[in-house]
Parts: structure tokens; sequence; C-alpha cells
């Protein structure tokens, strides 16, 4: 054996493995119902926040594949079922990563509503095509295999776990931390030092790419920590 | 009469002999398809003209190279926590049809998943069966005049069933109204009951709906497959979307070789565009109205149109339409027009993968699962605004949406000029199926709600 292959650098081991989970959903017709945009925002002022929820970030995952023109469900029915584009693009806008509290997003959802109902009252009263049925989902998390401790080991479970698991860490995570960030980014951060890896793993833009672009963003990240 | 010890139709859940449920094609006569043949033709791949022995259901992991591992595992996952926990499926027929069709599936793969399910089916004379077709129709928005012999029919043949049934599994979940008022057989609220309701019931007959309801608000919860399909009621309502087997016969991959051949014996030239519309000749499928579409696009792009359906055969109705649709077609030696016996899954399937473009221009759908089968063929699809199809057709993400005759002309079209866009709408509807409309996801959500209902704790919104 060479002195070389003695003195190899062990890989850094993380104090606290990354627990990859993902999570499911089954989704729930509520009671809700907005038959114009007026109703929708009185409805979207009402509705339990697992609808918010539902329709926003969870939209995200169920459409995860559409890289350009899909946001949230509220402004795809502005857009193809009311003919408002304007107001489409308003609520298109809206970045479900900057909000770490439902009621916060609900809050600007709502606002955006409230001032084109006002300054196009005629509109607002103008029936959709079709209905906008309010939904919500009951959510199962649940483990995964991949509880890695070193950074390669953390690319591997990237590699393998379903996109639901990536949306669960990186997309839903800050309603669970309250924080602007990710799941992926705290661990790069708190357990490798990685301070510029979990920086431009939480700038990478969710709604330009598909979630498996996401994915791969992510693993060509920590591959150049890696190197 | 029978007892009913006899007429209740038990099915097994073994898996091998689901797989071999009888199909029974006897009632229905084959008509050979329209088509021109000449000499010299290559040989068909099989005679379709007699229904091929069905293959045995796939397994569990046969599905790792659609979904992944990953997806997979999570169902198992989700399946650990009911291990020893019974189901019983009920529905009115053990052959023929969506639901039976998705039920020899289901069925094997939750046992194999370790989730003890039973499936029965109920039995009653043809009296039975008329009122439940009225009320069928009827939920969908037909005329009907209720009476009170219809319902003590329903109620007689449904209590017929409920004493000779046993019902001690954990869930019960009955599929559609025929068997709804089982629901009396309920003692206590220590098993789950779940009614799940396959038809549209957006604009029901208010009478047969008031009478229908007063059993299903006696469910935990009932199903829909589609948010406008539901009512207002009293009980959770969950969203389960149809979905199709990506291993069944219809959807599976083909190699080249087959899809040509099916091309050879139907005479279609894979070489030019190939428009294909699968559907029964039925009006609400506007068939007439596909005809139309593809005349006016063919004044500015070459193409073919596939017109490949049933149901000219054992409906006057069809054959009216089949007569209709060869009317406007006018001779045209490219519109090919193919009434196929309904055991020709895989050549439709070859069919749908020879396609450029498939449309679905319904005035009147269901959930519509052949833009299901398209879209997880990844092609661009063009279809009506009606029924489920927007929840499977995202306007311009997925595939197209058109309300008109000339709109559907114009996408026909602006999808054969625009190869790269189409193909990209091919690629995200596929997705869009992997995603929300698989017999995998299906098995998923059923497996979600027994945990649900079973008390397996569910995440709160932090």
């Amino acid at each position: 054996m060479t002195t070389a292959q003695i003195t190899e650098p062990q890989p850094q081991t993380a104090r606290k493995p990354f627990y990859f989970n993902t999570s499911e959903h089954l989704l729930r017709i509520s009671r809700e119902k907005a038959t114009t945009l007026a109703e929708l925002l009185e409805a979207l002022r009402r509705c339990p926040s697992d609808s918010v929820f539902q329709h926003t970030f969870r939209t995200l995952q169920e459409h995860h594949f559409i890289r350009q023109g899909f946001s949230n469900d509220f402004a795809h029915w502005a857009l193809s079922k009311c003919n408002e584009p304007a107001l489409g693009e308003r609520l298109a806008g809206v970045d479900v990563r900057e909000f770490t509290a439902i009621e916060d997003l609900r809050g600007h959802l709502v606002s955006i509503l409230e001032s084109y109902v006002l300054q196009n009252p005629t509109a607002a009263a103008r029936p959709a095509q079709e209905p906008f049925y309010f939904c919500a989902a009951d959510i199962v998390v649940l483990p995964t295999d991949f509880i890695p401790d070193t950074l390669a080991g953390f690319v591997d479970g990237l590699k393998r776990v379903s996109l639901h698991s990536i949306h669960h860490h990186f997309i839903e995570a800050r309603l669970r931390l309250k924080l602007m960030s990710n799941d992926f980014s705290q661990w790069l951060l708190e357990e490798m030092s990685l301070p510029d890896a979990a920086r431009s793993v939480n700038r990478i833009d969710i709604y330009t790419a598909t979630m498996e672009n996401v994915r791969q963003q992510i693993i060509r990240i920590v591959e150049r920590a890696l190197r | 009469m029978k007892p009913m010890e006899q007429l209740t139709e038990s099915i097994t859940s073994e898996p091998s002999q689901l797989g071999s449920a009888p199909v029974d094609h006897s009632q229905r006569p084959v008509t050979a398809p329209t088509r021109r043949s000449a000499p010299g033709d290559k040989q068909p791949l099989r005679d379709f003209r007699t229904p091929p022995a069905p293959p045995p259901p796939p397994h569990l992991d046969d599905y790792q190279s659609v979904i992944g591992q990953a997806n997979l595992d999570a169902l198992r996952f989700l399946a650990r926590d009911l291990k020893g926990k019974t189901v019983k499926m009920v529905n009115s027929t053990a052959v023929g049809g969506g639901v039976a069709e998705m039920l020899n599936r289901l069925v094997p793969l939750l046992t194999e998943l370790e989730v003890a399910t039973h499936w029965d089916v109920i039995t009653g004379g043809n009296d039975f069966f008329e009122v439940t077709k009225a009320f069928h129709n009827a939920l969908q928005g037909n005329d009907y005049q209720l009476t009170k012999h219809a319902q003590e029919i329903f109620l007689m043949y449904n209590e017929q069933n409920r004493q000779r049934m046993q019902f001690p599994e954990d869930m019960v979940v009955i599929h559609d109204p025929q068997p709804a008022a089982l629901v009396r057989a309920r003692r206590d609220t220590s098993s789950h009951w779940v009614w799940r309701c396959h038809i549209d019931l957006s604009h029901p007959h208010p009478q047969v709906w008031d009478f229908l309801r007063t059993f299903v608000e006696q469910f935990d919860a009932a199903i829909f497959s589609s948010q406008s399909f539901s009512r207002q009621l009293p009980i959770l309502q969950y969203l389960f979307y149809p979905c199709i087997d990506p291993l069944s016969e219809k959807n599976k991959e083909l190699d080249d070789s087959t899809i040509q051949a099916v091309c050879d014996e139907f005479k279609i030239d894979r070489s030019r565009p190939i428009v294909t519309q699968v559907s029964r000749f039925d009006r609400a499928k506007d068939p007439v109205g596909v005809i139309q579409a593809y005349k006016l696009a063919k004044k500015y792009v070459d193409c073919q149109l596939v017109m490949a359906g049933g149901g000219a055969t054992d409906d006057p109705e069809g054959a009216a339409v089949l007569q209709e649709v060869k009317v406007a077609a006018d001779n045209d030696p490219d519109i090919i027009i193919l009434d196929l016996p309904p055991w020709c899954a895989l050549e439709i399937n070859a069919l749908q993968r020879a396609s450029t473009l498939v449309v679905q221009k319904s005035i009147k759908e269901g959930f519509g699962l052949t833009v299901t089968e398209a879209l997880w063929k990844g092609k661009p699809t063009i279809a009506g605004a009606v029924g489920g199809i927007p929840n499977q057709i995202i306007h311009k993400l997925t595939g197209v949406l058109v309300h008109s005759v000339e709109g559907c002309g114009y996408q026909i079209r602006y999808l054969l000029t625009h190869p790269d866009f189409a193909r990209r709408l091919g690629e995200n509807g596929r997705e869009h199926v992997k995603e929300n409309f698989l017999m995998t996801t299906n098995v998923k959500r059923w497996l979600l709600l027994f945990r649900i209902l079973s008390g397996n704790q569910t995440v709160s919104l932090p």
C-alpha cells in the first residue's frame, strides 16, 4: 500500500445526516367554488389555509414538468377561464418562495385580486367559462431509504429520490423552516459549511425550470462543491 | 329466483385468477373494419375478429421501468401501516366497462401490497338493471320519471344483496349508484364506508339524486373523478382521477414493426402526417365535426385522417352515426374509417402511436380516457373542452382545447406545421399522465385514503 493511499483525505461527515423524506397528497374537494373573479376573491378570503397551499405550493408539484407558463391555479384560471391576462400575469408573478407563512401568501393574493376587482368591476362580475373549484390536500410524509451523512451520499440521494421528495425539501420546506431557504441549503450550510453552495441552491428559479431540471441543477452545484 | 348465495358473484383477489377474468364477447357480433385491402397484403399481426386471451395482470415490480424505484418504494411505505387491514370493493359487473377493468388491475396490486382486498359483485334481475341504467342516465342529466315502483325494485335488490353479503372488512368501497343502498348494512363506525362515484353528477335529475343522496350521506366519504362532477355533500369528498394502465395492451410500449404491421393492415401511410380520433361512433364525440375540421386543415397541409371506433355493430344509433361519417368522408381516400371490435386494444395502441396528432373533439364527455391514452403516448392532442378533458389538457401546455370545428381545423394546421411546439405539448402531456393518471397513482390514492380513514396521521400545515 502506498503512502498516498494511506493519507487520502476522508470525506467530511455531517454531525446530522440528511434525512430524505417525501410527501404524498390526497386531494379533497372543498366547499368553496367561484364563478366570477369577485366570487374568487370572497372565497379566497374565507377558504381554509390548506386550500391556499393546494392551489399555490402543491399545484407546482402536480405540474412539476412544466417549464414555462404555469405558476399557480388562481393565475391560470384568471387567464384561461376569465380571459383576464393582466390579472393572470400579476397573480402568476407571485413567487411562493417569498412566503414562509400561508396567511401572508393569502394576504398578498387577496390584495392583488382586490385591487383588480375594484378597478375592473365589469370583469369582476363576468361569469367565467368554468367555475374555480377549491380543493385541499391531506398530506402524508414518508421516509425514504436515503440518509446520507456525506456529500457523495447526498448527491446519490438527490439522484435517486422521487421528484415529490425534491419538492418536499426544496419548496414546501420554507413553510416548515419559516426561513427564506430550503432543507438542502440549510444542510449544506449547517452540516457541510458550504455557504456558497447553499446560496446557489437557494437561488434556483423554480418558475423557469421543471422539477427535474431543479434536481439536476442542485446535483451540479453539490458536485462542484465536492470537487 | 335463485338464492342470493348463488346470485352473488364473489371474485377472489388472487392476481392470477383476476387476470384471467372471463371477458364475454359472445354477445357482440363482429364487423370487419371498413378498410381497403389489396392483393399481396402483409399478414396481419393476428386475426382481430377473434378476442385474444387476456394476458396475466402485471405485478408491482413490472411498473418500476415506468414510474421508477422511488415511486414504487413510496407505495410500499404507504402500504406498510395498512398490513392486516381488510378492504372490500363492491360494484355491479365483473366484466366489461371501465370500473371492472380498473378493479381487475387495482385489486391484485393492493393484494400484492398485503392490503387484503376482496371484490364482490352485486346481482339482480333484468328489472333491477333496467332501473339502474335509467338512474345512471338520469343522474347524468337525462329526463326521467322516477316512480315508486322503480325505487322499490332498486331497494329490493340492494336489500337482497345486503342480506347475503358479509361486511366484516375494515374498509368498504361501493362503486357507483347501483349498490349504494348497501350502506344500510353498516352497523357501527368501526368500519369505514366510501362511495366511489364514477359518473358525472354535475347536473343530476333532482328526484333521482334526492333519492340516492339519502344513501350517499351515510358514507364516510365520497370520491369523484373531477371537481366538476361533484355535489355539495355533508361528508368528505375526494378527487380520484380515472386512470390508465401503462402495461395494458392498449398502452404498453410497442416496437416499430408492430406499429408498421397495423398501419400496413389498415393501409395507413406512415410517411405522411396522420391525424387520428379514437372513439365510439357516437354523436357526442362529433365524428362528423372531426371530418369537417380535417377538410379545413387539408386545404393547407397534407394529412390523412383515421377515425377508429366501435359501437356500430350492436347499437342502431352507432350504425347510423357510422353512416353519417361515411357520407361526410365522401370517399376521400385519405380518410380511413375503422369500425373495430372492442378487443382490438393492441391495434388502437398502434394507431395512436403511429399518429402525428390525436384529436378528441367531443361535445359531451365523461373523463375522456382516450385523451389520457394519447397523452401517455406523447402525442400532441387537440380536444373539446368538455367533461374531464380540461383536467388533462392544460391549454397550450399539455395539449390544446378547442370549442368549434374551425378551432379544431386551425389547431390541426398549426400543430402539423409547428412540430417543435407539438413535440413539447406531447412531452408535457406524457408527464402529466405519469404524475396524475396512471394506475400506480390510483393505487397510491387508495392507500392514502385507507391510511387517512384508519386514523394514520396526516401532516398539518405549519
